[in-house]
């Protein structure tokens, strides 16, 4: 039996977050709730499944266990974005501003990475340097956190750095000590950029959308899988000419071709000839 | 419009790096050792990418000039080719850059000066030889002329080689490195084409085929020679009717005698590259047939490819000399 994928149109979002101060909010916002009192880390997620929250705790290795953690259990598909957001000192920009991660330092090996930031958006940019121990001196890098570059590393792992977002809301720096931040300070810089998050999610959810759409198999592909037995390279095959008879306009009841069909082989062979002489009409394309 | 432009350490100081980032006020500046750190990552989405692809500007380290593949060529006994940039800004259906690169990004290499030397010494090399040259292979090679100034640069080299033809593959109307200079007969300006109506469909965000049939026309006035690429030849519908009209559109709106030569080349992706686009564009009406696999290559059916290139040198030969057409079947 082949899997079956949710038939409705869903995109996929999953959010990585350090600290429940900082979630709160979004939580809110997109109306998750606490899936289990007794999960390794705590994991939000909304009704329609579309929104997965989890609280990574503080550190790189917290970011990296909860994201592969998160990944796992909410088994997050291809089409889904990841978001990390979270406060971050910095050397340059205005306290609450909120920007977006385009260059990632991790500290510990100075390994260099570079992840997608939204496009056409009115957030500024900057590089990050991910450290293990809080930074007081905020001259070399122009944002510092404690997550991101674990964060990304994970995500990587399974998703396309298009699809990966860093936002950074600035909590501290040269005239902001990192020691008058509270958990009401924290909780209010998040909150007071809550419409900026929203145009943030708004992009990602319409790219994961475009993606579900060109990655969904189309129905027809479960129903046929169930009745023959497909090899999965046959399943590739069967996905490719379904998807190109889905396209083409041919209005056969397809079901019903294959009605006599004994096995997959058969099957594939009407398929193909459904295509076989095909002509575009560039007219209606 | 260029949001980000990854700079390469190296040539951060280049004149010109400076001349190229002069020319993207607003774009973000980042840093990077190797071009490849971004270019050649595995987890890209190039679909993604492609609606708004990043600039990287780089130092080509080798590789400046490669023969070019068999059956790529319009009539020289050796041919190469060269690409000062990687990646285009169009989004051809058809075009094999499409799987060819994990990335969607441009990279420009800025050491223009490193392919004159390399071509400069196979030039010498082959004293005897007759050479053609393409620009325009891993890329359009003129569709961001003004913003690196690679046909420019390069140019009055080949005016000191009369005897080395190159050609400029393209189907961009940036025709201002032509215009300033006098035609000369060993470089041949090389328009992709194909009926409008399936241009349509397939050449995204390129000028239209009239727009390059009037860039065309415009060249050949000047004195230039135009290559007419019938290059990939796409199937349809009543594609005699729709390539009728447009070769007649053609010759009828360029003189012959500015004709340097004419070719046609079929469709065809190696498997793999086809399963690659494949995924990235299921939905796409070039993928619906009727295409065939032998031998590892997605294509037509020979009977369609041989009726379709038949077809359309018939037509062609009413104006031009059989020897000025070729078969690319690169």
């Amino acid at each position: 039996m082949v899997e079956n994928i949710t038939k409705e149109e869903k995109f996929s979002i999953r959010w990585v977050i350090a600290l429940k101060d900082e979630a709160e909010i979004i939580i809110q916002q997109y109306r998750m709730k606490l899936l289990s009192e007794k999960s390794v880390f705590p994991i939000f997620k909304n009704s329609e499944e579309t929104h997965w929250l989890i609280l990574s705790g503080i550190g790189r290795h917290n970011a990296s266990a909860a994201t592969l953690y998160l990944y796992e259990k909410s088994k997050a598909p291809k089409w889904t974005a990841w978001i990390n957001i979270g406060i971050a000192g910095c050397g340059e920009g205005h306290f609450g501003d909120l920007c977006l991660v385009d260059k990632i330092t991790n500290n510990s090996d100075r390994k260099v990475s570079f992840p997608s930031a939204m496009k056409n958006s009115p957030f500024p940019r900057m590089e990050l340097l991910t450290t293990d121990i809080p930074i007081i001196d905020y001259s070399s890098k122009e944002l510092i956190d404690m997550e991101a570059c674990a964060f990304y590393d994970a995500t990587s792992k399974f998703s396309s750095r298009e699809l990966i977002s860093i936002v950074k809301v600035i909590s501290d720096g040269p005239s902001n000590n990192i020691k008058n931040l509270n958990r009401s300070i924290i909780s209010k810089l998040i909150t007071t950029n809550i419409s900026n998050i929203i145009k943030i999610v708004l992009y990602y959810k319409n790219l994961s959308l475009d993606e579900y759409k060109r990655l969904k198999k189309p129905d027809i592909f479960y129903k046929i899988c169930n009745q023959w037995h497909f090899t999965v390279s046959q399943q590739h095959q069967l996905e490719r000419v379904l998807r190109r008879i889905a396209t083409s306009n041919i209005n056969e009841n397809i079901l019903n071709l294959l009605k006599d069909c004994r096995n997959s082989k058969s099957v594939m062979s009407i398929l193909n000839k459904q295509m076989e002489s095909y002509e575009v009409d560039w007219r209606n394309t | 419009m260029i949001e980000t432009i990854y700079i390469e350490k190296k040539i951060k100081d280049h004149p010109r790096t400076m001349s190229i980032l002069s020319k993207f006020k607003k774009a973000r500046h980042i840093e990077i050792d190797k071009y490849g750190e971004i270019f050649n990552k595995h987890n890209q989405n190039f679909r993604i990418q492609k609606k708004n692809p990043a600039l990287i500007l780089a130092y080509k380290k080798e590789g400046y000039v490669l023969p070019a593949p068999e059956g790529f060529g319009i009539g020289s006994s050796k041919n190469y080719y060269f690409s000062h940039m990687y990646n285009c800004i169009y989004d051809c259906r058809y075009c094999f850059l499409q799987g060819m690169y994990s990335s969607a990004n441009y990279v420009v290499f800025v050491n223009f000066e490193d392919f004159d030397a390399e071509i400069e010494k196979i030039i010498q090399k082959h004293p005897k030889d007759s050479l053609t040259f393409f620009s325009g292979y891993d890329c359009d090679s003129l569709a961001l002329e003004k913003v690196t100034g690679f046909a420019k640069h390069i140019i009055p080299f080949f005016q000191k080689y009369p005897n080395v033809d190159v050609e400029f593959r393209t189907k961009s109307t940036q025709i201002e490195p032509f215009s300033l200079i006098k035609p000369m007969d060993n470089l041949v300006i090389a328009y992709s084409l194909m009926p409008d109506l399936i241009s349509k469909s397939l050449d995204n965000k390129t000028p239209s085929i009239l727009k390059r049939i009037n860039a065309m026309s415009l060249l050949a006035s000047k004195g230039w020679k135009i290559g007419l690429r019938f290059d990939p030849l796409i199937h349809g519908k009543d594609w005699k009717d729709l390539y009728t009209k447009m070769i007649i559109m053609v010759f009828n709106s360029i003189p012959v005698s500015s004709i340097h030569s004419v070719s046609f080349g079929p469709l065809r992706f190696p498997k793999q590259m086809f399963k690659d686009i494949f995924k990235l564009y299921p939905n796409e009406p070039l993928f619906l047939g009727p295409l065939s696999q032998n031998k590892g290559i997605i294509s037509y059916s020979t009977e369609i490819e041989q009726e379709m290139t038949f077809f359309c040198k018939e037509l062609t030969t009413k104006y031009i000399n059989e020897s000025q057409i070729f078969k690319c079947s690169a």
